[in-house]
């Protein structure tokens, strides 16, 4: 098989049509969110980092669950697809560390409420999810047919 | 000048920072040589500003497995610091402390885990000890949580504490020799950037 895995950065997003496969690597407390358009088949593969953007100017859109998501729907729809038809699969949130007395926030957590509340705030239909937990995991988007495979270290792979 | 973000230190200011990077890691060694019984050395610090997909390739790739031990850090001075171990370093400590190895980290067990913990939390300490007399900081440390799992989800733990003030991660830290060897382990202190203002302040480089 050829490689021809488009590999999405932290804070970043990537779009491919009809075939190919989106992939982004060690989603911790980060999430993955896959958006699909089945009849034209576009799909669009973002890696966010944090539920909310608060910066002044919002540069970075792409590190963050409200930009993030609203800036690729856009973009999708500028390509051809229709907000009615895109379905959205998500994979991430997790909890990397156990502190004890923690005054470190669970940033993951709050990740996985924002995408759920962006989520229904842009109308999209949320179709499957793998999220939370204390596992890193590996997000394989496949363009041409609308499937997520999820890769986590001491499990079996898992597809939605 | 008050920094806004990791990328405006000049020269003098990463120099001092390194400064830190080679007593904290010095210090780190040290511990490390006494709890294993063998000579462990620093390679040169290193004070490293990375982009977030940067940092990730820096670190040897996203999937790769690793043992981290995080410690938060609170008081005059707030960050993260970890301590990556990756196989080789993790059995060289097994081997020194239960004269064993593993294959793989799912043969850990409690026992290896806790050992484990404790030499990353020794160094982290020792190289926290040395920066607070260093500087003249009080810095509290929480107790340090583990992680066996890809190295690259490790390491967005400290970009995703400070991701809402910068686009960068800024580690101070060094390598360790062993026997003339790379021992790959990694010791990294993020702190966040008003801490890094404290901090230069402090050291007498940032007139701010």
């Amino acid at each position: 098989m050829v490689d021809d895995n488009l590999k999405v950065g932290i804070a970043d997003m990537k779009m491919a049509k009809a075939n190919g496969q989106l992939v982004t690597y060690a989603l911790g407390s980060c999430i993955g969110i896959c958006l699909y358009d089945p009849v034209i088949r576009l799909g669009a593969l973002i890696h966010i980092m944090l539920p909310l953007n608060m910066e002044t100017g919002r540069k970075n859109t792409m590190k963050y669950a409200d930009t993030g998501l609203r800036e690729t729907i856009k973009q999708m729809e500028a390509k051809g697809a229709a907000r009615s038809r895109i379905v959205a699969k998500i994979a991430g949130g997790a909890k990397m560390f156990e502190v004890n007395g923690a005054s470190l926030g669970n940033i993951g957590q709050r990740n996985i409420e924002s995408v759920h509340m962006n989520l229904k705030k842009e109308q999209i239909r949320l179709l499957n999810e793998d999220v939370g937990g204390t596992v890193a995991r590996t997000l394989f988007f496949d363009v041409s047919t609308g499937m997520c495979n999820v890769r986590s270290y001491g499990k079996p792979e898992l597809v939605m | 000048m008050i920094k806004q973000d990791y990328s405006e230190l000049d020269a003098l200011e990463l120099d001092t920072l390194r400064e830190i990077g080679s007593i904290g890691s010095g210090n780190a060694a040290t511990a490390l040589s006494d709890m294993l019984g063998q000579p462990i050395r620093i390679k040169s610090p290193e004070v490293r500003i990375m982009e977030y997909n940067e940092a990730i390739e820096w670190i040897g790739g996203p999937e790769k497995i690793t043992a981290g031990v995080m410690v938060k850090l609170g008081g005059q001075i707030n960050g993260i610091m970890l301590s990556v171990q990756q196989l080789e370093f993790t059995n060289l400590v097994l081997k020194s402390m239960l004269g064993k190895t593993v294959e793989d980290y799912i043969e850990l067990g409690d026992m290896e885990k806790s050992v484990l913990v404790e030499v990353g939390n020794i160094m982290i300490s020792t190289f926290i000890n040395a920066l607070s007399s260093l500087a003249d900081i009080n810095i509290e440390l929480t107790v340090p949580a583990f992680a066996v799992d890809m190295q690259g989800a490790i390491l967005t733990v400290p970009m995703a504490e400070y991701g809402g003030q910068s686009d960068y991660i800024m580690t101070i830290g060094g390598e360790y020799l062993y026997e003339g060897k790379t021992v790959p382990c990694k010791l990294l202190l993020s702190p966040d950037i008003r801490s890094l203002n404290t901090l230069l302040r402090k050291l007498g480089v940032n007139g701010g």
